[in-house]
């Protein structure tokens, strides 16, 4: 579990590495370059070949594949490091990444043609089918900061769900600062488009998000993030509660978003604002109910879609004892 | 907001636009700048959210910025020629930084980024002023320095203003987006045909102005900051769709409406000066602002669009907000094509 975790880790830091660190990308290169030059699922080709056999046909390769799967697994020890391959390709990934937009945006908003995207009710947004869409998520504890909460997440039964499990201990770390601990979140990837711009969704077509979990009661909370381009933006997010029934069947818990309440820095502030759909960047699960022990959430996927019953825009009203600025 | 409040930061507005038109000092000229930026940071929080207030940093940071490189450009032209009149410049330097702090204040490509954001963040309202009334104060600058600016600059500036513009729209469901983009595309315009004839660009101001008055006016009556509410406003207000189809194809220049006439003349003008594949690529460009306008009449004026109960339930409260000048900036924005010819009398 533990190894998946940190695969997955590796292959994000040789993907992700900034520009400004190129330095520390160079170091760390060699290392990771094997992640990304031969995928965890492909059979590598022979061993002892310095490059891809580029020149070779696609039935060359194939009956090379073919002999060599039969024969000793353990060649994948010794993949190819190329790291100039690793580099090219990556920015080649970018350039295409870059002509998909520009295609896309012709075609309309993500690519789908505009009506459809007016029309459109329902969306699932993350759906939990294969590793890569593992790769959408980073697991974070109080491990960060000292604790000793764990949290892992993998793949589920037949690949149809992600279980995010561990073991929650509010102990809190002696570092002589902090009084409490014991929180443990999974929190979306912001999408990124070519050259690791950062992207949002938009789901102003939208009023509810819908999951469709199964838990062991726990509570949980649902934390949104805006788009953060500003600074004091990190901070912020709208959350909500999910309480989890521990039964054997699957739970379907649907949001509106009218309910979230913001939160700054932490702390749920007296001003109350509007989450407002059209700049969403990432979306999280936290676990931080004081109780110590393990825990477990299966996750099918993560949908958003439009309640034609809910009419509520906003759950909360701003008083003008609290903030009488706000009523100027 | 408190009515005294709100008059007189609209006050202080007028005033530093009025300052900036009027000054023959480049300093006064920039003072003018600065009252105009500090007095609309308020409309843009008028609405208390976080994004209004993104909004307004973000506006704050762009404006501050731009009015610092003027800065720098007077005081540059100053040690060069001694004087802080705003005349032709004798360097070369000075203009080059002033256009570059008027095509930010102007959001113009290739400095544009801020005001689809801006536009999205703040009200209504505050929009129609962002993007109307503060496009004057700079332009008036424009319209007195522009020999001296490198034309080439000016052009590149232009076209690419055209190009974002409209490439940029293509996509939006946010209404104030869709004119914020529709802002970059005729400043454009209007910077290409500052260097042939200067009272072409003071109309093609004024008749974008009427227009993007007259759609925000529209929209402020029906609270509409997406493509879906449209939707709805075809069964409360149908007459207000309509005016809003026409003002929005009057706005991507169909012919028999006023948005034409400046277009128009443009490329007449360009022709008359031997430029022929310059208005023929901005013509064409222009209809990729047509193309989402049109995309907008669709889906709110010609079919019925699937939408909650919440845009539902705006059927029951009639709206009696709207603007008492509205029918009149509405029939000068659609209608004034026929008044062409007494064009060259009035400017």
């Amino acid at each position: 579990m533990a190894l998946v975790h940190k695969l997955l880790n590796g292959i994000y830091i040789l993907r992700k590495c900034p520009m400004p660190s190129a330095a520390s990308c160079l170091f760390l290169g060699p290392h990771f370059a094997d992640y990304c030059s031969s995928s965890l699922q492909k059979p590598v080709t022979a061993p002892g070949k310095v490059d891809y056999p580029q020149g070779k046909s696609k039935r060359d390769l194939q009956a090379h594949h073919q002999t060599e799967v039969a024969l000793d697994i353990t060649s994948e020890d010794k993949p190819e490091v190329s790291f100039d391959k690793a580099i090219r390709n990556e920015i080649k990934d970018h350039f295409l990444r870059l002509k998909d937009e520009f295609v896309n945006r012709w075609i309309g908003p993500e690519g789908r043609p505009l009506h459809e995207v007016l029309l459109e009710q329902a969306k699932v947004v993350w759906q939990f089918r294969g590793k890569e869409d593992l790769d959408k998520w980073i697991v974070t504890s109080d491990k960060t900061i000292g604790g000793r909460s764990e949290v892992f997440l993998k793949m589920g039964k037949n690949n149809q769900s992600a279980l995010l499990y561990g073991n929650l201990s509010s102990e809190a770390p002696h570092d002589g600062e902090s009084g409490h601990s014991g929180y443990c979140a999974m929190i979306s990837r912001i999408p990124r488009g070519p050259f690791e711009r950062k992207k949002s969704y938009d789901w102003s077509q939208f009023n509810t998000l819908y999951l469709r979990v199964r838990g062991d009661g726990r509570p949980w909370m649902v934390n949104i993030r805006e788009d953060t381009d500003i600074i004091q933006k990190k901070n912020q997010m709208y959350s909500y509660f999910m309480f989890t029934r521990g039964g054997p069947y699957w739970q379907e818990v649907k949001i509106p978003f009218s309910k979230f309440f913001f939160s700054n820095q932490g702390r749920i502030r007296d001003a109350q604002f509007q989450l407002l759909l059209d700049k969403i960047s990432s979306i999280g699960l936290t676990l931080a109910d004081k109780v110590d022990g393990p825990f477990f959430l299966e996750i099918d996927f993560i949908g958003v879609f439009t309640d034609p019953a809910h009419k509520e825009e906003f759950a909360y009203e701003n008083s003008p004892d609290l903030n009488p600025r706000l009523f100027k | 907001m408190n009515p005294i409040i709100f008059i007189t930061i609209l006050l202080t507005l007028i005033l530093g636009t009025v300052i900036t038109m009027i000054s023959s000092n480049w300093l006064m000229a920039w003072m003018g700048l600065e009252i105009n930026m500090f007095a609309i940071i308020p409309l843009i929080i008028k609405q208390h959210n976080p994004r209004s207030i993104e909004a307004a940093t973000k506006y704050f940071l762009t404006q501050a910025t731009a009015s610092m490189i003027l800065l720098l450009a007077a005081l540059m032209n100053f040690m060069y020629s001694g004087q802080w009149t705003i005349m032709n410049f004798t360097n070369s330097m000075p203009p080059f930084l002033a256009l570059m702090a008027l095509t930010m204040k102007l959001g113009m490509a290739p400095f544009h980024f801020w005001v689809p954001e801006v536009t999205q963040g703040s009200h209504l309202t505050s929009a129609a002023i962002l993007l109307t009334w503060q496009k004057l104060a700079p332009l008036s600058i424009l319209y007195q320095i522009f020999p001296s600016i490198n034309h080439n600059l000016l052009l590149y500036s232009g076209i690419l203003s055209i190009i974002l513009g409209g490439w940029g729209g293509l996509n939006q469901t946010q209404l104030r987006k869709i004119l914020a983009y529709s802002s970059i595309a005729h400043m454009g315009w209007m910077a290409i045909i500052i260097s042939y004839e200067p009272s072409l660009m003071l109309l093609n101001l004024i008749i974008y102005i009427l227009m993007t008055l007259s759609s925000f006016m529209l929209l402020i009556g029906n609270s509409n900051t997406s493509t879906a509410s449209l939707a709805i406003m075809s069964n409360k207000t149908p007459l207000t769709m309509i005016m809003l189809m026409g003002v929005l194809l009057s706005l991507g220049g169909l012919p028999p409406l006023s948005g034409f006439m400046p277009k128009w003349l443009i490329i007449q003008e360009m022709t008359k000066n031997n430029s022929i594949i310059l208005p023929l690529i901005m013509a064409m460009l222009a209809l990729l602002n047509l193309y989402f306008y049109m995309r907008l009449i669709y889906s709110s004026a010609l079919t019925m669009f699937p939408s909650n109960n919440n845009m539902k339930m705006k059927w029951k409260y009639t709206n009696l907000s709207y603007s008492t000048l509205l029918p009149t900036m509405f029939t000068l924005s659609m209608l004034s094509l026929p008044l062409t010819p007494m064009m060259n009398l009035l400017l």
